[in-house]
């Protein structure tokens, strides 16, 4: 309707610009049966936001509560073995059993600390879902769905692997996998320095975001 | 907006922009993240690696910007920032968005996507005229056949199958590659400010990427945060967000 008052009815290249008005309603998501894949992600997202959304999680003196149900919740949705090896990629075979413990450790700290200082800022955030493909055995799955952050969608596509049950192994943000981002940084500091160095950064860099966040939770 | 062509040296310009393209002969890289097929545990055969012959000029100049960052531009935003009304802020995101119009609407159509330019064009004249000259941004309310991604010459180039050449860091303007920065100049010839009064061009130029600034603050901020290695994840981070904007 606005258009209409700007039409020139006279000039051939505003009629050809018109061609191009294609605003219309958009297409409803095609609904189809969910996989299990899908159910076991949307159960647990779910679950958090209904924790998230709890008035005590608004609290400081009960939030620490809502958080740690939070953790518990996430714990189980991730591999965080499969992460590891993902992270740290072909060197991992050269760890010893005690260096695979530690740096899954470390890393799962690291991990698990990013993401509760990301729930810090939760504004009540929306979490739609987009479509999801599957690799021609069924075992690997990618859920994709589009996070509404201040009004602008941001895409997050969770890629989940079928163990004993369908778990979580990269999460891609704007086209950005974590997995590949970690595996970058890893080699690079492997190929100047040695395992224990990479385990003692990643352990550094776990206590300092926990320190982060626990400065930003007392000042909030 | 990295170099800017001198009319007086045309030939000069043109030659070293030829030996830029050539650096960006090399095919086009590995899908970055993999498909899910070839998602495999150690990922042996795929290498999403972008060269990085200059990591020791890059190293020096990311920690470079990283200051800058820290004393210069961080406390001259906010500073903007707290004098300055949100709203008059998103006005003037807007404004300046609105004016890169033929970026987007000619970088669309150079990547065959006409529906894209159609909706680029719709946005335009409604921000235009409805929009108060660009102030206000309409388009949230008018859902679109296909959503436009702001294209720009980067990402035509990599249609095109250009390599991405090699990354480099820029001071200031932050993480590139060869071919975005050949791409930066191109879409220089369609924004308008290239062909005010150079001066006030180059202000107006200086005060949008000022203006966006917050944006990247955050980014940086987050990447800051979660990087075990800030350089090697900034890398990594930007060549992999700019092939996946180049292959939608």
């Amino acid at each position: 309707m606005i258009f209409r008052s700007a039409r020139c009815s006279v000039c051939l290249p505003c009629s050809c610009f018109f061609l191009f008005f294609v605003f219309l309603f958009p297409s409803s998501p095609a609904l189809g049966a969910e996989s299990e894949a899908r159910q076991r992600l949307e159960r647990t997202i779910n679950a958090v936001l209904t924790e998230l959304n709890k008035p005590e999680f608004r609290n400081p003196a009960s939030q620490p509560q809502v958080l740690a149900s939070v953790e518990t919740i996430i714990l189980t949705l991730f591999d965080f073995n499969e992460l590891s090896m993902r992270t740290v990629g072909p060197t991992w075979r050269s760890f010893s059993e005690d260096q695979k413990a530690r740096f899954q450790t470390a890393f799962t700290n690291l991990l698990r600390e990013t993401y509760l200082g990301k729930l810090n800022g939760y504004e009540g955030e929306t979490v739609s879902y987009l479509g999801e493909s599957s690799s021609s055995d069924g075992k690997r799955a990618e859920i994709q769905t589009s996070v509404d952050v201040m009004g602008k969608p941001v895409p997050v596509a969770y890629r989940m692997i079928l163990k004993t049950d369908w778990v979580v192994y990269d999460i891609i943000i704007e086209g950005v996998s974590m997995v590949q981002n970690y595996r970058t940084q890893f080699q690079d500091l492997l190929s100047r320095g040695s395992i224990e160095q990479l385990i003692r950064l990643v352990d550094d860099k776990a206590g300092e975001v926990r320190e982060l966040n626990r400065r930003q939770r007392a000042g909030s | 907006m990295v170099l800017r062509a001198s009319p007086s040296r045309p030939a000069r310009w043109g030659l070293l922009l030829a030996l830029l393209a050539f650096l960006c002969g090399g095919p086009a890289l590995a899908q970055t993240p993999p498909s899910l097929e070839e998602d495999d545990i150690f990922l042996e055969d795929t290498d999403a690696r972008v060269p990085d012959p200059l990591e020791r000029w890059n190293r020096a100049v990311f920690v470079f910007n990283d200051a800058a960052i820290d004393y210069v531009l961080r406390p001259l935003h906010n500073g903007y920032v707290a004098i300055t009304p949100a709203p008059v802020r998103a006005g003037i995101h807007n404004v300046f968005h609105n004016l890169l119009f033929p970026v987007r609407f000619t970088n669309s159509l150079l990547q065959g996507k006409g529906l894209a330019a159609g909706v680029e064009m719709s946005y335009f004249i409604l921000n235009t005229t409805a929009g108060l000259g660009g102030i206000l941004d309409l388009s949230p309310y008018h859902a679109p056949v296909v959503t436009p991604d702001a294209e720009d010459m980067g990402q035509t180039f990599s249609v095109w199958g250009l390599g991405e050449g090699f990354y480099i860091v820029w001071p200031v303007l932050g993480p590139s590659t060869i071919k975005d920065t050949l791409g930066e100049v191109g879409d220089s010839f369609l924004d308008p400010f290239t062909y005010l009064d150079p001066w006030v061009g180059s202000a107006l130029v200086a005060a949008r990427v000022f203006h966006d600034l917050d944006r990247v603050l955050d980014l940086y901020d987050d990447m800051r945060h979660l990087a075990v290695e800030p350089y090697s994840a900034l890398r990594d981070g930007y060549i992999q967000y700019r092939r996946a904007k180049a292959a939608k």
